[in-house]
């Protein structure tokens, strides 16, 4: 096995894993770049070159991706790739108090930490694991989605009903488009537009960017707390912390292997998993979800373990786990590679350079990681708003169209992103509705099967409930579940009511308590619209939507007859020009209207540069005016580029 | 008159000059997928990349437009450039059962097929440690335990789901079918024991070796990878299906692009490398080009497909 190491280590393979990791990590950080188009751009790569070194090279690639999310999830509140959702519940909030190199720092640690799990298991561990893997049924599946949906409980921000009613939400968007369980056109309201679907990386970056944008925009304040002095990369205390979080990273490791290696799961749900073991098991100075780092190290070391733990099903028994696995398969496969627990019996070389190849780039990617993560938390800290708020905004329209070409994808985005920040201002927080969108057909799929599967045996009971495997992940969910009204639960137990809570937030005035309604209404309207919808489909395509807006107009009725009893209103207040905040969201519908006229680098310099009027609150010298406008210029036009030359994306 | 009918003859002229000097590929050639990666059309057009390199010496960059089950891409074609420089894989039976299935953004005529190069034959697959030895054993489990035999396979409305419907029918027992997102999804549900068999493709076999066994393969002849596994001709029911692939290109594009495009097609087809490669891999060649030989193969699998899918009450 020496030798494949050693083959591992040349000079070319090692320069191309540190390339790779480098350029993995910037493709990973830009929302909308995902690490499956940059590997699939290098596919032919490997007929041309040695295919080991092609490998190498497409394994640190995929690995920088996964890690260089964790950079827009932190410093942006908007996660690079699904598998950073749960990274922005804690990033975001360090970065805010000014601790984002810090976070930076934590996040490539535990990136590699990660990474090094996943990739020992696939060398040493890789058969076992893959004939565990296969214990999971639809009906495993089912429920690992509710688990990660449990969170939603303690993501609620303050208002559990809001929370339940946004997750419901999220999960009506995901039922849009062609059922794959059942093949029926759903809620596309004759658009051909839906028929695909919402894209969810997209829908991602609408939930989470636009509304900070919007914000950003509305006030003169810094977005991010600036450093006081000099400080270098904080390295000594991000050690320290995650020294520790040593149980924390290690649980969280073995999660994100164990999840990876599920075919059809992916990094997302592994981060969420592990994020809410570490929440309901953490001590700590702060509470998770207000800048815990423990929290960051759960996500970011169950994301970069999913690597290695993914490419466990892809190479034992031919099953990828997630797209850039299935790739990096059919190079493979090209290859003359036949895949199958023999792969690790033989030893067939190809296999075991690429795996050393693997650990090599997570390796390299300590010293790259923290460098370039170094890079982006100064640009993102001292850019003045008026340069980053166009720079961004751009990126999320280009990134938004790259996913699958679409221009609709765009207006999709920005359209998710108005609603997401009206909501978010109505207290129903982003998170919920976003696990609801990402979860929401890994459940719908799991129910049908598992109820088709129990019909036909003629026990549906047990098929859901008497399944070891499923037990225990109930067991689990259920805990999650009620870990944060335990204080509560405790009390109704004791006889104490809940004195030590304080004082009672004062009750709200009329125009709020009016506000809240209009908010419930329009949720009860979209759930009524889904419900009549349901009515026309076939009963396989019905039964899932059916429930979800079923439980929606439950809990809406439920959280309207409390808000008259306790008149209590959980809102976020509007601060700042409206002007301002509406012209975010118009001049980026008016590039999406523009684009198919005047072409991307047209519409890329053209919104960069209209978009500084709305961010610029600071006093520019003329001098100062002639830096801004050509540094937007510049940064979006080579994105653009970027794209259409780097990737191969074809661009209006 | 005269200067009319020279100025027509230079006309001509400058044109047929101009496409003759029509060249392809004129440069590298996106091959959209629209499925996601790992999936058939994607490890085949992998296959074909090399050739197409070899035989030109241009790129053929593959990339995925995944969406409504092919549905998004589809719909998409035709607003693509015509001059050869976009080509899209597509599939039967998913381009003629969707459009039958309401309004999915495309038509089938609306799609210009060049090429169908290969199809994907159906089989039934088990576990190795399964009962079920031959199809005969199945088939008599099936006869005395309705719906207890349970397939998993890849989509509703898809090759696979019509041949269990169509096998139910021939063999006169009563399975039920789960659909899965892709043969990858299908054969882990497989593998871990979720289901008494998949209704999946020859190429499971291949992919899967010792780990299962095919009971019967949907073609006329048995596949050259697998000489041991009898079809279901031999076995006594009728039945010869599969999924097959191509390639289209944007309506837009000229006769003689169509033709440029599925003569490169043909040229990789005809590789002995390719073919072996194909083989292994547990897929059927198949040779249909652009022209009536196509409208023919189309016109002829629809009505077959739809005809299936009626009695599957996949469409009305």
């Amino acid at each position: 096995m020496f030798d494949f190491l050693i083959a591992a280590v040349s000079p070319l393979n090692l320069m191309l894993a540190l390339l790779g990791v480098a350029a993995g990590t910037i493709i990973g950080s830009i929302p909308g770049l995902t690490a499956t188009m940059a590997v699939a751009v290098l596919v032919p790569l490997t007929f041309t070159m040695s295919p080991d070194s092609a490998l190498i090279l497409m394994g640190a690639i995929y690995t920088g991706a996964i890690y260089g999310g964790a950079y827009a999830a932190i410093l942006l509140n908007t996660p690079g790739t699904p598998s950073a959702i749960a990274t922005t519940f804690d990033g975001y909030p360090m970065a805010k108090r000014g601790d984002g190199d810090l976070a930076v720092s934590i996040a490539c640690l535990a990136s590699v930490i990660g990474g090094l799990v996943g990739a020992l298991a696939l060398l040493l561990l890789a058969p076992p694991l893959a004939e565990a893997a296969l214990a999971f049924g639809p009906v495993e599946y089912f429920w690992l989605a509710v688990f990660g949906l449990s969170l939603i409980s303690a993501l609620s921000s303050g208002d559990f009903f809001k929370g339940v009613i946004g997750a419901c939400f999220g999960l009506l968007i995901a039922m849009i488009g062609i059922s794959e369980t059942s093949a029926e056109v759903r809620f596309t309201f004759g658009s051909n537009t839906l028929l695909g679907g919402v894209e969810t990386v997209s829908a991602l970056i609408g939930l989470y960017c636009i509304p900070v944008l919007i914000d950003l925009v509305a006030t003169p304040d810094r977005h991010l707390k600036m450093p006081e002095g000099k400080r270098g990369f904080r390295l000594f205390e991000a050690v320290g912390v995650v020294l520790k979080n040593k149980i924390n990273v290690i649980r969280s490791s073995v999660i994100g292997t164990m999840v990876g290696a599920l075919p059809g799961a992916g990094g997302s749900i592994a981060g969420l998993v592990a994020y809410s073991e570490a929440r309901r098991s953490g001590k700590g100075d702060e509470k998770y979800g207000e800048g815990n780092p423990g929290g960051i190290i759960a996500t970011e070391s169950a994301n970069n373990a999913t690597v290695g733990g993914g490419f466990i099903p892809t190479l034992v028994l031919g099953i990828p786990g997630t797209p850039p696995d299935a790739v990096i398969l059919g190079a493979l496969l090209v290859q003359g590679v036949r895949t199958g627990p023999s792969l690790f019996a033989d030893g067939a070389s190809i296999v075991y350079t690429f795996i050393f190849g693997l650990l090599l780039a997570t390796i390299l990617m300590l010293p790259v990681g923290l460098l370039i993560g170094r890079f982006a938390y100064r640009a993102i800290v001292q850019a003045p708003k008026a340069a980053l708020v166009p720079v961004v905004a751009f990126m999320t329209v280009i990134g938004a169209f790259a996913i699958r070409n679409s221009i609709s994808d765009i207006a999709i985005m920005i359209v998710l992103g108005v609603i997401g920040w009206i909501a978010g201002k109505r207290g129903f927080s982003a998170s919920p509705i976003v696990l609801g969108l990402i979860l929401g057909r890994i459940a719908e799929q799991g129910f049908v099967q598992s109820w088709t599967i129990g019909d036909a045996i003629g026990n549906l009971w047990g098929q859901f409930f008497g399944r070891p495997l499923s037990l225990a992940i109930i067991a689990l969910t259920v805990l999650t579940f009620l870990y944060p009204f335990w204080p509560r639960i405790i009390a109704l137990f004791t006889k104490r009511t809940s004195e030590e809570h304080g004082e009672r937030p004062a009750l709200a005035s009329g125009k709020a308590v009016v506000r809240d309604l209009l908010g419930f209404a329009a949720f009860a309207v979209i759930g009524t619209i889904a419900m009549r919808h349901t009515a026309t489909l076939n009963p396989e395509a019905a039964v899932f939507p059916r429930t979800i807006a079923m439980a929606m107009l439950v809990f809406v009725a439920l959280a309207v007859v409390r808000l008259f009893l306790t008149r209590r209103v959980t809102e976020e207040r509007v601060a700042g020009s409206p002007l301002r905040m509406v012209s975010v969201p118009l001049l980026m519908l008016g590039a999406v209207l523009a684009l198919p006229v005047l072409g991307f680098e047209i519409v890329a310099a053209l919104l960069g540069v209209t978009l500084i009027f709305p961010a610029q609150h600071d006093r520019f010298t003329g001098r100062g005016w002639v830096i801004l406008v050509g540094g937007v210029i510049v940064v979006t036009l080579g994105v653009t580029l970027l794209f259409s030359e780097g990737l191969g994306v074809p661009l209006p | 008159m005269r200067f009319g009918t020279s100025l027509l003859a230079a006309a001509f002229v400058a044109v047929a000059g101009m496409a003759a000097a029509e060249d392809f590929p004129k440069g590298s050639v996106d091959y959209v997928i629209p499925f996601g990666p790992g999936g058939e059309s994607d490890i085949t057009a992998r296959f074909q990349q090399p050739f197409f390199e070899k035989i030109y010496g241009e790129q053929l960059v593959v990339s995925y437009k995944p969406g409504g089950g092919g549905a998004v891409g589809w719909a998409q074609l035709n607003s693509m450039a015509g001059d050869g420089s976009v080509i899209m894989g597509i599939n039967l039976p998913h381009i003629i059962i969707k459009p039958q299935q309401g309004d999915v953004g495309f038509q089938t005529e609306d799609l210009a097929a060049v090429y169908m190069f290969h199809y994907t034959p159906d089989a039934i697959v088990v576990k190795a440690d399964s009962p079920f030895q031959t199809l005969e054993d199945l088939v008599s489990f099936a006869k005395d335990n309705p719906r207890q035999v349970i397939f998993s396979g890849s989509g509703k409305g898809s090759a696979n789901h019509l041949a269990q419907v169509a096998f139910d029918g021939a063999a006169d027992i009563e399975t039920t079918y789960v659909s899965f997102q892709g043969t990858g999804a299908s054969v882990t549900a497989l593998l871990g024991g979720q289901v008494s068999a998949a209704w999946g493709y020859t190429t499971v076999g291949a992919a899967q070796g010792d780990a299962v066994r095919m009971l019967a393969v949907a073609m006329e002849e048995r596949h050259p990878a697998f000489p041991d596994v009898p079809t279901f001709k031999e076995l006594g029911y009728d039945l010869v299906s599969g999924a097959y692939r191509g390639i289209a290109v944007p309506n837009s594009a000229s006769e003689e692009v169509r033709q440029q495009v599925s003569d490169a097609i043909e040229a990789i087809n005809a590789d002995p490398d390719f073919q072996k490669q194909m083989i292994d891999g547990g897929f059927a060649l198949v040779d249909v080009g652009y022209g009536e030989e196509m409208d023919a193969f189309l016109s002829e699998k629809a009505t077959g497909y739809i005809s299936a899918a009626k009695a599957a009450g996949i469409i009305e």
